[in-house]
């Protein structure tokens, strides 16, 4: 599926930021089930340097500086992205996930790094004995591995409700779980931490996802937020992305912006300021289809 | 032989409460080491009352020289103390030289570890590191990927160490993230040299200084610059290494700076300094790598400066130890090495870990649960660099089922993060107490550095005593040190001292002159402080001495306690606190000026806080600048007995604490350079005099008093402002007026007036840099130019026969208005400190679809 997605970031403050560096996400990356045809990024006061790598994670990631003065600051990415569903695949024909360490640490030959990463906790997945119990509900002895995390996505999305005033950006998952509340980040983190306390390979993704008005309805311009799920792997599959939040395997409505062990590793916008008071930040995005 | 140099009374008392496994001192029949013999003999022909009297110098040096006192920490808590023994351990040569190989070769393999972890990771790729292992490190930071190989690596490296009840050494922690508390060892060395250099010399040990030396001048070329411009980062005086890292910066002649203090752009690094931003060459790290770049690593570590990882993918060689060199801290290492050091460098491993498996891994976990309460369970990653302050472990013996029980789920979640550790024991040396020796269990921290010739190990360390049933790690709550001693067997070389270096005192000094605007902050209060501690002591003396010397029912007492009660009250003072306080008495008002809660400018409060900004500015101290100033330490015995004591104890405290400031005055006056940071300090110390004599005058003269009270008024004014000998021998007069007036406010040549205070601010503030540039005066230089202006034309005749005194109180009332705001005036232009809060910004997906 062809979608235009446009992402806009606007920052007022309410005295001058006298400089500020940002760490940023925004420019999609290329994968097999997507190709960026056009990718624009517009910032606004354009920064005295910036920085463009890859980082570990493969994703796309600039470092800016900016040093006029300013009290308004706007980041507006726009992409037009190719989305492929992946191919058909029954979840029951996986490896059982206790079965997983022999498949990761092959005799004789290299240890899949990119893959092993992903089985370790990081600062935002780190499960309790409680969340590990729930994750083990899904997970039973000999389980596939995709059959198990479909299981754990369903249960999050039957069990949890969204809730954007339940938590923050610095709610800890075992808030999330003892409430039951959250949204779609807090849902991700909490399906990590259960696929890691299995020692599942597992990975954060951000990204958009195309959503549709009720019907009769005309979409809204802005009306549509950043969205993050989790991706897990199995050595028949490789990555196959799932979403908690809507409690659905990903298909081509789905566009991953960069993927990380938490949200940590792939913030679409992070900064730091000198000066500035408050702020007030408003984001519009929008994914059209084609 | 052992007769001749020991005598029945020191070792005797040593062999009996001996208990067993491996002694230091004694060998197996009980006879003393051979290198022990040289101290030994020099100890023991000390008479008991000099080893005595040592052991308390030794306490008092600590303590004047501020070891491991936290600033802010409450100085009555036990975990504050710090002890140093009167007895070292003592090192052969033999046993050092395989010692230091063997640190040497640890310091090789893990820098080769470091290189291939932050590189191509063909350890983990090819199973001789499990992958989970590393990847669950917290101190693992996937943002240097790539950067630590271009780096030089591993430049230094810290290892407890401790001697197994069997005889055998191990490494029980590895510390490779800073100095590691090297800071703490030279410190120690200093102080014990100073109160026994004699043992020192006697035993032919060797000296510290040519390590550091090397040091340094690996650093130098490590910069790539003969005239480098190197800073130590620090996380502030609020850390608990605090000290450590400003006497290792002030030892080595590096700026010692904060996150705060510093600004990237691009591939550098800047200082923000009073001239604007200087580039740093260099910077040694002593913050946690975490938390060394708020915008590429943990975003709540603010300790180092935002965008400090992408500068050192631009200059891998900028920071020392690269960032995330913490990784090969990872205890559960140990069980790996000896295979990584076949691997890695082709050798045997020659010092091993203590016995420790890592608990991520199922068959270690089987192993451990067998033997389960043999072991006591630790985290694999603590990262801590003050020697003495590692966690002591989970002892699985004192656990009850349902901790136990806790404890194995825990570990079945999260052992990847997690070791067991087998109890080693710990051989024992002597410590001097009670007049008599003693053994008592120790560990000892060593460091290792690289030079140009390659790694080399201090010849010395850090000692400490531990609690051998607890501790597997270097914990010592009761910070009990001891130096640590290697003989020579050369003769050793001629004292060098890094403190004054000889040749290289123009590329040290020239970095000195650089001051932060953070320094210039603290200098500028420290002069403040002082001035004000030194006035507010007056007024007390003052006032005490009219009602001890009993000159006549209520002589002067009224004009004292105005001069009490204005200190009392300031701006945010309510009408209630201002009743409150009129309605106090005489003794009452002293009391409350000593220590009255909630007054700001109470003699125990400025002390407070002069001894803090003091703490602050340390590294721009001399060390007897600073000692001088030790006996206002909070808690200690000068501020409890003052707070304690009857009115006529008082006054010679208040004798004994006029004098340390004037003898702080003194060296500040004599010992520091007429750089920017004097000027700032000494305009400091001149807005805080202006203000205080203004105030008292306003006090005194407004509204205008009787002849009698003016006469009494007079005296006490000249005394405060320790004129009267100059009235006298100038006037030979009774205090009059207008000569007084004229003495305090206008007479230039008078360094207690008035206007010398503003001439001189004026005078300093010439010599700092404008900084911005334009026409029109900045705004502190037109502050001062009106205060001054007022000063010199006011015409002392009229105003002093002015029975309404009307333009005196405006005279008085625009300094007392426009000093604060020139206080202000000056930070702003110079401290930079308004918003100077780097904050986070954060957004979140919050899609529902």
């Amino acid at each position: 599926m062809m979608l235009d997605v446009s992402h806009r970031t606007y920052y007022q403050y309410s005295s001058p930021v006298v400089q500020s560096q940002h760490l940023i996400h925004l420019t999609p990356r290329s994968t097999e089930r997507q190709a960026i045809r056009h990718h624009s990024l517009i910032i606004e006061p354009a920064p005295a340097t910036r920085f463009d790598s890859v980082d570990a994670f493969g994703n796309h990631m600039a470092i800016l500086d900016i040093e006029l003065p300013h009290k308004e600051f706007v980041l507006h990415a726009r992409t037009t992205v190719e989305t492929i569903a992946p191919p058909a695949f029954d979840f029951a024909k996986t490896t059982p996930w206790d079965k997983l360490d022999g498949v990761l640490a092959p005799a004789g030959k290299p240890i899949p790094l990119d893959v092993v990463q992903y089985r370790c906790v990081s600062r935002l997945t780190t499960a309790s004995l409680g969340i590990a119990e729930y994750a083990a509900q899904s997970f039973t002895r000999g389980r596939p591995v995709l059959q198990g995390a479909m299981d754990l996505t369903l249960r999050i999305y039957d069990e949890f409700t969204f809730d954007s005033t339940a938590t923050d950006v610095s709610t800890p998952i075992h808030e999330v779980f003892r409430h039951r509340r959250g949204v779609c980040q807090d849902f991700a983190h909490f399906a990590l931490a259960c696929c890691r306390a299995m020692r599942v390979p597992a990975r954060y993704v951000s990204g958009y996802i195309l959503t549709r008005p009720p019907p009769g309805q005309p979409r809204l311009q802005g009306a549509d937020a950043s969205h993050a799920w989790i991706s897990v792997w199995s050595p028949q599959t490789g990555w196959i992305d799932l979403d908690p939040t809507n409690g659905i395997a990903v298909s081509d409505e789905h566009v991953m912006v960069a993927c990380g062990r938490d949200y940590e590793d792939v913030s679409p916008i992070s900064g730091l300021l000198l000066g500035g008071g408050d702020h007030d930040v408003n984001v519009g995005v929008d994914v059209v289809p084609v | 032989m052992s007769s001749m140099v020991s005598g029945p009374d020191l070792l005797n008392a040593y062999r009996l409460s001996q208990t067993g496994g491996y002694d230091e001192l004694l060998d197996g029949d009980g006879a003393p080491r051979r290198h022990w013999l040289p101290f030994l003999k020099e100890l023991n022909a000390l008479p008991e009352a000099d080893r005595a009297a040592r052991a308390l110098r030794l306490d008092r040096r600590v303590r004047e020289t501020g070891i491991a006192y936290d600033v802010f920490a409450d100085p009555t808590l036990g975990s504050q103390q710090w002890q140093l023994d009167l007895v070292p351990i003592v090192f052969s040569s033999a046993e050092w030289r395989w010692l230091e190989a063997a640190l040497i070769q640890r310091a090789e393999l893990f820098d080769a570890v470091l290189n291939d972890l932050y590189g191509d990771q063909h350890l983990l790729r090819d199973g001789h590191l499990p992958p989970e292992l590393v990847f669950s490190d917290s101190a693992y930071l996937r943002a240097c990927q790539g950067v630590l190989p271009h780096s030089g690596g591993l430049r230094f490296y810290a290892a407890d160490l401790a001697r197994g009840a069997d005889g055998q050494w191990r490494i029980i922690d590895s510390h490779a993230e800073t100095l590691a508390g090297a800071g703490f060892a030279l410190a120690n060395r200093m102080v014990h040299t100073h109160v026994a250099g004699d043992l020192f010399n006697a035993s032919n040990a060797v000296r510290l200084a040519p390590y550091f030396q090397d040091v340094q001048a690996a650093l130098t070329q490590h910069s790539g610059r003969d005239n480098a411009r190197i800073a130590l980062l620090t996380p502030g005086a609020h850390h608990e290494d605090y000290f450590s890292h400003a006497y290792i910066a002030r030892y080595l002649g590096y700026l010692l700076v904060e996150g705060a203090d510093l600004r990237t752009r691009g591939g550098q690094v800047f200082l923000k300094t009073l001239e604007g931003l200087k580039e740093i060459d260099l910077i040694v790290r002593c913050v946690d790598g975490r938390a060394s770049d708020p915008l590429e690593l943990d975003p709540s570590g603010y300790d180092g400066p935002s965008g400090l990882v992408r500068t050192c993918r631009r200059s891998p060689g900028l920071v020392v130890n690269a960032i995330g060199s913490a990784l090969v801290q990872n205890r559960a290492l140990g069980p790996y090495l000896p295979k990584l050091a076949k691997h890695l460098l082709g050798e045997d491993l020659a010092l091993h870990d203590a016995p420790r498996w890592w608990l991520g891994c199922e068959k270690s976990r089987r192993h451990v649960a067998e033997r389960f309460d043999q072991l006591v369970i630790r985290k694999a990653q603590e990262g801590t660099g003050r020697p003495g302050q590692a966690a002591l472990g989970q002892d699985t013996r004192s656990m009850s089922d349902a901790e136990r029980d806790l404890l194995k789920r825990e570990i079945a979640l999260h052992g990847a993060r997690l070791v067991a550790e087998e109890k080693i024991g710990f051989s024992k040396a002597p410590v001097y107490a009670n007049g008599s020796l003693a053994p008592q269990p120790f560990a000892v921290r060593m460091f290792v550095a690289r030079t140009q010739a390659g790694y080399v190990a201090m010849p010395g360390g850090l000692a400490m005593t531990i609690d051998p049933d607890r501790a597997v790690a270097l914990s010592a709550p009761d910070g009990h040190t001891r130096d640590v001693w290697v003989l020579s067997d050369a003769e050793q070389a001629h004292h060098v001292s890094l403190w004054r270096p000889a040749l290289e005192t123009a590329r040290v000094q020239r970095a000195q002159r650089v001051i932060q605007s953070r320094v210039a902050d603290d200098l500028f209060w420290l002069g403040r402080y002082t001035e004000r501690a030194d006035w507010t002591m007056r007024v007390l003396r003052s006032a005490l001495r009219r009602v001890a010397e009993d000159s006549g029912p209520e002589a002067g007492t009224v004009a004292a306690r105005k001069c009490l009660q204005v200190l009392l009250t300031d701006d945010d003072s309510t009408a209630a606190d201002r009743a409150r306080i009129a309605g106090l008495d005489y003794d009452g008002l002293c009391a409350k000026l000593v220590r009255g809660g909630g007054a700001t400018r109470t003699l125990e409060r400025t002390m407070q806080r002069l001894y803090k900004v003091a703490h602050l500015a340390r590294d721009r101290l001399s060390l007897e600048a600073f000692q001088t100033l030790s006996r206002f330490r909070p808690g200690d015995t000068w501020a409890a007995s003052l707070a304690s004591a009857r009115p006529g104890g008082v006054l010679d405290l208040l004798d004994e604490g006029l004098a340390s400031i004037s003898a702080f005055n003194g060296l500040m006056h004599e010992n520091m350079t007429r750089n920017f940071g004097w000027s700032i300090l000494d305009m400091g110390r001149r807005l805080e005099r202006a203000y205080n004599l203004s105030e008292a005058m306003m006090a005194l003269f407004i509204p205008a008093p009787d002849a009698e009270e003016e006469q009494n008024s007079l005296m006490l004014l000249l005394e405060l402002a320790d004129s009267f000998i100059t009235y006298r021998s100038r006037y030979r007069l009774d205090p009059m007026l207008p000569l007084v007036l004229d003495l305090l406010l206008l007479d230039d040549t008078n360094p207690r007036s008035l206007c010398y205070q503003l001439a001189a601010f004026s005078r300093q503030l010439e010599t700092l840099p404008e900084g911005k540039q334009g026409v029109s005066l900045t705004e502190d230089r037109r502050v001062i130019l009106a205060l001054l202006t007022s000063i010199r034309l006011a015409d002392i005749e009229r105003i002093a026969s002015e029975p309404s005194r009307a333009t005196l109180q405006k005279l008085l009332g625009e300094q007392l208005l426009l000093l604060p705001e020139l206080s202000d005036a000056v930070a702003r232009h110079y401290f930079n400190l308004t918003d100077d809060a780097l904050h986070r910004a954060h957004l979140r997906s919050e899609s529902a679809s």
